[in-house]
């Protein structure tokens, strides 16, 4: 088997629209995906663009994030991948294309209502003034607060907020400071603040660049938790492929600001596209455990 | 090898007999600069006298050029008719008219020194009432003789024109001039000497209060003039002053020193001495603030207008 | 999944740890407002007892606190000491003191610098020409003098915002240096208004420009007092936006924070604050540095707390100095911005050796 996948060098027969494979993790549903759409879409993009002056940073991409899926934007520097994340809460302004949410277009909505269904998890936060882990996470209870009063967070509030922190395990670390954790756990507590929003939409923009293996893992698999659980749509922009790979259910290949290719990762991760994007020989095959695409690079190294 | 030796001594030693004989020309052009400067000296005959901050200063025995940087100076200096030799004044040296002809050197703050260097005066007549004495340093660097003047009552201001006089040559007129100057003060004295002395209060200015001082001649003007100021005892020239304490000082006049160079400022009495017995009583005088700030000749002006003011039955005969 | 846990470091900064936790609440704020308005309220009482001039203690007390219905056996002349000169400047104080200390604690949360501070930011100093330009233009106008202390403080503000952003947007350094740049230009720029003023007026505009409570108007008076408590009470209506723009201006968006609309009044505000106090007392420097600090450092970061506690001690903190200035040297006064210069620059220095 491991030979055959060898030698054809990713494309493997049989594997374009089924998503089972001998050998994948379990924990994941087995749900069928491309040409087979959930009737409900969370987040709809429809033929974004973004400019920066007059340079053209997204050209016209598209994207669907469904409930219970994992989509990743995968690229080289300066694609355009957080860009584009960042256009979905209108965090930057697209100069066309339109963004559907929940069936009504983006702007629609007031500031507090996105925040409400779309939550953004960027890497570390500005931390120059002392603030505990607890209040740092009922921070992500803001949009829910109401606009008149001085914003006194409800029993209801504490209580998520409580529950978050449970589920990202920092609930003995509620009293520290923020600049008292390890960087780990500073990236687990803005996950934890994201998820307070209890919204039905997660944008995360690298959350694993600054850490190690095991916050790695730690962070994407609290993220696929909360979406098999809670149906929440996510989408992880990250250089790690392998770890796309790993946890999503899609993938969006970008450079230059356009799509590349869009669809399952045994779809989009073969060689001739990752050379086509990353100007660098690649072998793909199938992790041994989970069966997912695994993706080594070949280095030219001159002696 | 050997040669290598000799070149590196040779050039060593080169080294230093061009550096042997640049500080020696250095030296020698010193030298000589001094020799120079000694020699300009003993061409001026000069003496050395002693100015009124205590400092010794050595003055040309004859003043032909020399510039006034307050306009209490610059009164004194026509009215004791050595207004010839006048060739720098500051922007508010504006009496006598005659004086407004004079090129203008700048500010009583800031004067330009360039200005005053390119004059080429022989001494500079600075007030210790304009805060001059940070740049005296830097005339003195010219050769330029500074004369800081410091009177703190009217006898203060009397000496100053004597001395002024002196270097500038000009005594006998002083002298005449003080002798007219002495006789107004004794009439005022007469009028006033018997009289009860009248509680007054001397606004500078009214937002933020300011008044006189125990170091500010004006006191000594008012305590001649038949009255007392009721800040006499308070240190300092010009103290900001509590609105507190003036409204319970409760003076009996108030003089606003106002419509000179001051133009309308300090026309209206302080808010806190509305309720005093001067307002009740109307005893608020405006006075023209030349004459009254500037330690000069017209102080005696001042004088008799403060006068005339606190005890105006006096001066009805 | 195990991840192992931090070493234990307990936080020794919040005074009232003890009480429902470390988190800011309902209770806990008003608990920690209402003590301190009745600190403010003694501190205002016995500071109207001090004077250059001395008032009979209990007969004064008793004044005061009939508000001034009876007169309790002070003379006319007593009376008019303590009501028409010796309260309306502790007023004033306590008004121009809160002004500052909120308007520093919001530029502190919104530009995320805990160094920002009207006077050091050049905001004071923008208010001051603005006052000075209305003096020797329009001096005959009573309302120029706030309205274009308010126009000064708002250019000054969007100039130092303008020049420090750069493209990863205001960073504190950025901020301190445009900071420093626009106060130097404006202090030359007061120096060339100075010199179109007679020599006469220069003595008087010096000490102001160093705060001076002494001369202000009854109608001056009532607006400090009503901007600083409609001007607090605006800012901790967005106290809890502030808390999120702390963390910095992306989060906050990407949580619900309107981000532009906040920050406009937020500017707004603090300009009306920094603008009405310099033009009833000139700048009164270090009070919006060093009492917000004070706060954090005992009450935590939440603006829901702070602002309304950093208002209270800002009015404590300008009445104590201004009681320094007005008697230490009695009857002669110094301007009060030096006491709180005197304070304030050891006490910051002594703040930023602790961080």
């Amino acid at each position: 088997m491991t030979c055959h996948r060898f030698f054809l060098g990713g494309l493997r027969p049989g594997l374009k629209f089924n998503y089972s494979n001998g050998g994948r993790d379990r924990s994941r549903p087995a749900k069928a995906v491309t040409g087979h759409r959930t009737p409900k879409v969370m987040l709809e993009a429809r033929d974004i663009s973004v400019k920066y002056g007059s340079r053209l940073a997204v050209s016209e991409v598209s994207l669907m994030l469904a409930p219970h899926e994992v989509t990743t934007i995968i690229g080289p520097n300066g694609a355009g991948k957080s860009t584009m994340l960042r256009t979905l809460n209108y965090g930057i302004a697209p100069a066309s294309g339109e963004i559907i949410l929940d069936s009504q277009p983006l702007g629609s909505y007031s500031r507090r209502a996105i925040a409400k269904r779309i939550a953004v998890v960027a890497q570390e936060a500005d931390l120059r003034f002392p603030v505990a882990v607890f209040e740092f996470v009922l921070g992500g209870r803001y949009a829910w607060s109401s606009t008149s009063g001085w914003g006194w967070e409800t029993a209801h509030d504490v209580e998520v907020a409580r529950e978050v922190l449970r589920e990202t395990q920092l609930e003995e670390l509620g009293d520290r400071l923020m600049t008292e954790l390890s960087g780990g756990e500073r990236q687990r507590a803005v996950l934890a603040r994201a998820l307070a929003t209890e919204a039905g939409t997660l944008l995360l923009d690298e959350p694993t660049a600054n850490l190690d293996l095991a916050h790695q893992a730690a962070i994407l698999a609290l993220v696929r938790n909360r979406c098999d659980s809670r149906g929440t749509a996510a989408l992880v922009v990250t250089h790690d492929i392998n770890l796309a790979a790993e946890f999503s259910n899609h993938v969006l290949l970008m450079k230059d600001g356009k799509t590349v290719a869009f669809g399952t990762p045994d779809e989009v991760l073969t060689p001739d596209l990752l050379k086509e994007v990353f100007a660098v020989r690649v072998l793909v095959d199938a992790h041994p455990i989970s069966g997912v695409p695994r993706i080594t690079p070949v280095h030219e190294v001159l002696r | 090898m050997l040669k290598q030796h000799f070149s590196q001594f040779q050039t060593f030693a080169g080294t230093r007999r061009v550096l042997a004989l640049v500080l020696s020309l250095g030296l020698l052009l010193t030298a000589c600069s001094k020799l120079n400067n000694k020699k300009t000296d003993s061409q001026i005959s000069a003496h050395q006298t002693t100015d009124e901050a205590g400092r010794t200063i050595t003055v040309p025995d004859t003043v032909t050029r020399f510039i006034s940087l307050a306009p209490s100076l610059t009164e004194i200096v026509y009215a004791i008719g050595a207004g010839d030799g006048l060739v720098g004044r500051t922007s508010y040296c504006t009496y006598p008219a005659e004086a407004q002809k004079v090129e203008a050197v700048g500010d009583t703050l800031k004067p330009s020194i360039e200005r005053i260097i390119a004059l080429r005066p022989q001494i500079v007549f600075v007030s210790t009432a304009s805060q001059l004495e940070a740049f005296t340093n830097e005339l003195e660097v010219h050769h330029i003789a500074v004369y800081v003047t410091d009177s703190h009552d009217l006898e203060g201001v009397f000496h100053s024109i004597e001395r002024i006089a002196d270097v500038l040559g000009k005594r006998p007129q002083a002298d005449e001039l003080l002798k007219q100057l002495r006789g107004r003060v004794s009439a005022v004295a007469e009028k006033v000497g018997s009289r009860p002395p009248v509680r007054v209060f001397y606004q500078v200015s009214d937002e933020p209060l300011y008044t006189i001082g125990r170091e500010a001649f004006i006191t000594d003007l008012i305590k001649r003039a038949g009255g007392v100021s009721v800040t006499a005892d308070i240190p300092g020239a010009w103290p900001k002053y509590s609105a507190e304490s003036a409204l319970a000082a409760k003076p009996d006049a108030i003089i606003l020193p106002t419509g000179g160079s001051m133009g309308d400022a300090n026309s209206n009495v302080a808010s806190a001495l509305k309720r005093s017995p001067a307002v009740a009583n109307g005893r608020v005088y405006k006075i023209n603030d030349d004459h009254l700030s500037r330690p000069g000749p017209r102080a005696v002006d001042g004088l008799e207008d403060l006068a005339r003011a606190l005890h105006p039955e006096a001066f009805n005969q | 999944m195990t991840i192992s846990s931090s070493t234990e470091i307990v936080p020794k900064h919040r005074i009232l740890r003890g009480i429902d936790g470390t988190r800011a609440t309902f209770k806990k704020t008003l608990f920690v407002c209402a003590l301190l308005f009745a600190a403010l309220v003694l501190i205002i009482l016995v500071m109207s007892l001090l004077g250059s001039e001395k008032l009979p203690a209990q007969a004064s007390l008793c004044a005061l606190l009939t508000f001034g219905k009876s007169s309790c056996g002070l003379t006319g002349d007593q009376d008019a000491i303590l009501f028409d000169i010796r309260l309306p400047r502790i007023l004033l104080g306590a008004a121009v003191g809160g002004s500052l200390a909120v308007a520093g604690a919001s530029y502190q949360s919104l530009l995320r610098n805990p160094l920002a501070e009207p006077y050091l930011l050049g905001i004071s100093n923008g208010a001051a020409v603005g006052t000075m330009i209305a003096l020797v233009f329009m001096g005959a106008h009573e309302w120029s003098r706030p309205l274009m202390a308010f126009s000064g403080a708002l250019i000054a503000t969007l100039v130092v915002y303008r020049l420090a952003q750069g493209r990863t947007g205001a960073t504190p350094e950025r901020l301190i240096l445009a900071g420093v740049i626009v106060t130097t230009f404006l202090s030359s720029a007061i120096v060339f208004v100075t010199t179109l003023m007679d020599a006469t007026r220069i003595r008087s505009f010096t000490f102001w420009l160093l705060g001076d409570l002494s001369g202000s108007t009854a109608k001056l008076l009532w607006l400090a007092l009503f901007i600083a408590i409609s001007g607090t009470l605006v800012l901790a209506a967005h106290a809890r936006s502030l808390n999120l723009l702390m963390l910095g201006e992306r989060d906050a968006f990407d949580l619900g924070v309107e981000v532009s609309r906040v920050r406009l009044i937020v500017f707004i505000v603090a300009s009306l604050l920094v603008g009405s106090s310099v033009a009833s007392s000139g700048s009164v420097g270090y009070v919006g540095l060093v009492v917000p600090h004070l706060v954090r450092l005992s009450l935590g970061s939440d603006n829901r707390i702070t602002v309304p506690a950093a208002a209270i001690c800002g009015a404590i903190f300008v009445v104590v100095a201004d009681t320094i200035a007005r008697t230490i040297i009695a009857p002669r006064e110094l301007p009060v911005g030096a006491i709180t210069a005197l304070i304030g620059a050891p006490l910051f220095v002594y703040l930023l050796r602790r961080r």
